[in-house]
């Protein structure tokens, strides 16, 4: 079985967000990047199986040479190999850019299942995946909270709202983009780490998958024109002052709605 | 000037609130000159879409088969675009909910269109349609301009539902539903197990600022303790496997109205955002003086919550005496 894991690297959780100069995405230089962490749930789900049987698992990701950091973590974790979309004809790209450039990937590696996190950190789309099985002829579930396979047949939990699940049966080939907290994921071992440095990574770009054209912001029909900080609403009334004099302003409004 | 269609979307036997919202931004869009048009999908739902077109509706396409009963990715997909040739429509609006965040962006990559999900904001722009959206967790917002034909999602909630009546009519759709791989199998209701957040009059909730889960039990529950109160969660803790998830306020959690919400260490991401924002009084504790949850928040407190938390456990049990 060969498994493809679509990983995105994004600014760390705790990066702090200034807007760039142009005023359309923020300022990425000297911030830290991680794996996106909705995709660390889909590259744990897809170890997991290799765990429990037979399989390839091949991590892929588009970005400039960060992106190498983060395909190295995938391949410590237990990624098999990976592949590197690195191709500055790329930037300004929107989700369907990026869908053409994976569901070239998919067609030219023919994984058995392809797993995807839900959404980015960054972005917060949703949208590649689930584009991604539409261009290459998969089938697609998405907010999946489990997954089981058998006999060709994958049976998930999507996640609906208020708790409750739907369970959904696809064929194999499919595309699966998980919620996050399906599993508990690793971390890339000292020996893993060790392993990966012989692991293989292919790079390649969107002229080498047959869709240099697609690409880009010329190609592109969605484009962020600003970012802003959201305008705030009347806010909240801001309590100040030491630990106990702010404990005992809100202690004065606790009171005052009669729960004390 | 184009041709906008709503997918409006039937859930437990009626239409969704977020379907009216949809009818409320398309009849916006109205006022400037573009025409609305709806799809109704299900079986037996001639009813709901003669009531639809006169909600907000318009002219309402209805396809009925029996692999539209229960949603399905791909038969939803295939009576979208069946519609989508039907209409017109250039601008496809579709509700940010679990089975639209699932479909729509089948539907943009089949019609190679442009795509913008969980937009707050749809607008005329002078002719384009403008979108807003939250990027970042809600951290910042982002202006968004698309070209062509649009397929959009739109967060529900974003705006009040149209209220209006519009003079519709219903026109059967056969969408010619061909092979579905994706199969509906059930839906399942999960379990309770014992933590009813819904019911709590106060609720302290942790966050990924906590940092390790045994300050739950160190800060957070005593806190909840003392205020007779339920201990709740963000998404990032339950994830990490810090609580349950029964303990999880939140859109796919529980979504709770208690009179006070405590919310510790909370920057407030949208999905947590739309689980309390509801409550009756809110207190923010955080050190991001940017963290969202001071949005819906009605007193902040921007400090490192373990000086604040221990401290106002403290005046709390010395106030019941």
């Amino acid at each position: 079985m060969k498994i493809l894991v679509c990983l995105k690297q994004v600014p760390h959780s705790d990066a702090r967000l200034d807007i760039a100069g142009d005023g359309k995405w923020i300022q990425e230089d000297n911030i830290k990047f991680e794996i996106n962490s909705y995709d660390t749930y889909a590259l744990e789900e897809a170890l997991k199986l290799k765990d429990a049987g037979e399989a390839e698992v091949v991590a892929v990701s588009i970005g400039p040479d960060r992106v190498t950091q983060a395909l190295r973590t995938a391949l410590g974790m237990g990624a098999d190999r990976a592949i590197h979309v690195n191709d500055p004809a790329m930037e300004g790209s929107d989700s369907l850019g990026i869908a053409k450039v994976l569901a070239a990937i998919v067609k030219e590696e023919s994984p058995d299942l392809v797993f995807a996190g839900l959404m980015s950190e960054d972005g917060n789309f949703a949208a590649v995946p689930p584009m991604v099985a539409q261009l290459a002829g998969l089938p697609s579930s998405t907010a999946v909270m489990s997954v089981s396979l058998a006999d060709g047949t994958v049976t998930v939990e999507r996640e609906l709202e208020g708790g409750a699940l739907e369970v959904v049966q696809l064929p194999t080939p499919c595309l699966l983009a998980v919620q996050s907290g399906l599993n508990q994921v690793r971390y890339a071992s000292l020996k893993g780490i060790m392993a990966a440095k012989k692991k293989p990574m292919d790079t390649k770009t969107a002229a080498d998958l047959g869709v240099g054209d697609q690409v880009g912001a010329g190609a592109a029909k969605v484009e962020i024109e600003k970012v802003y900080t959201p305008p705030r609403g009347e806010g909240a009334q801001l309590i100040e002052g030491s630990a106990d004099e702010v404990a005992t302003q809100l202690v004065g409004k606790i009171k005052e709605l009669g729960l004390l | 000037m184009g041709t906008i269609l709503i997918v409006a979307e039937i859930q437990k036997g009626v239409i969704r609130e977020a379907s009216f919202e949809l009818a409320a931004f398309a009849q916006k869009l109205a006022g400037s000159g573009h025409e609305v048009k709806s799809l109704v999908v299900g079986q037996g739902v001639k009813g709901l879409a003669e009531e639809f077109a006169q909600r907000g509706g318009g002219e309402v396409l209805v396809a009925e088969a029996e692999a539209l009963a229960n949603y399905s990715a791909d038969a939803f997909t295939q009576a979208t675009l069946a519609a989508v040739a039907a209409s017109g429509a250039d601008l496809v609006l579709i509700s940010n909910t679990p089975s639209g965040w699932d479909f729509a962006p089948r539907v943009a990559a089949a019609l190679d269109a442009a795509f913008v999900t969980d937009c707050f904001d749809v607008s005329d722009e002078g002719g384009a349609i403008g979108f807003k959206r939250r990027i970042f967790n809600g951290k910042l917002d982002a202006q968004v301009k698309a070209t062509g034909t649009v397929v959009a999602t739109v967060q529900p909630g974003a705006t009040p539902a149209f209220e209006g009546s519009t003079e519709g009519k219903t026109t059967d759709l056969d969408a010619g539903i061909g092979e579905c791989k994706t199969k509906f199998v059930e839906i399942k209701i999960a379990e309770s197990k014992g933590v009813d957040l819904t019911k709590a009059d106060v609720i302290v909730s942790g966050g990924r600022g906590l940092g390790a889960p045994e300050k739950f039990t160190e800060v957070v529950q005593p806190l909840a303790d003392a205020l007779g109160g339920a201990m709740g969660a963000s998404r990032p803790v339950v994830d990490a496997g810090w609580l349950p998830h029964e303990y999880q306020v939140g859109s796919s959690g529980q979504v709770v109205t208690p009179k006070l919400y405590i919310a510790v260490g909370i920057s407030g991401a949208i999905q947590h955002l739309v689980g309390m924002k509801g409550s009756n009084f809110i207190v923010a504790i955080n050190k991001d003086p940017d963290a969202p949850i001071f949005e819906v928040a009605d007193v902040g407190v921007v400090a490192d919550l373990f000086d604040i938390v221990p401290a106002l456990t403290a005046a709390v049990t010395a106030a019941k005496g």
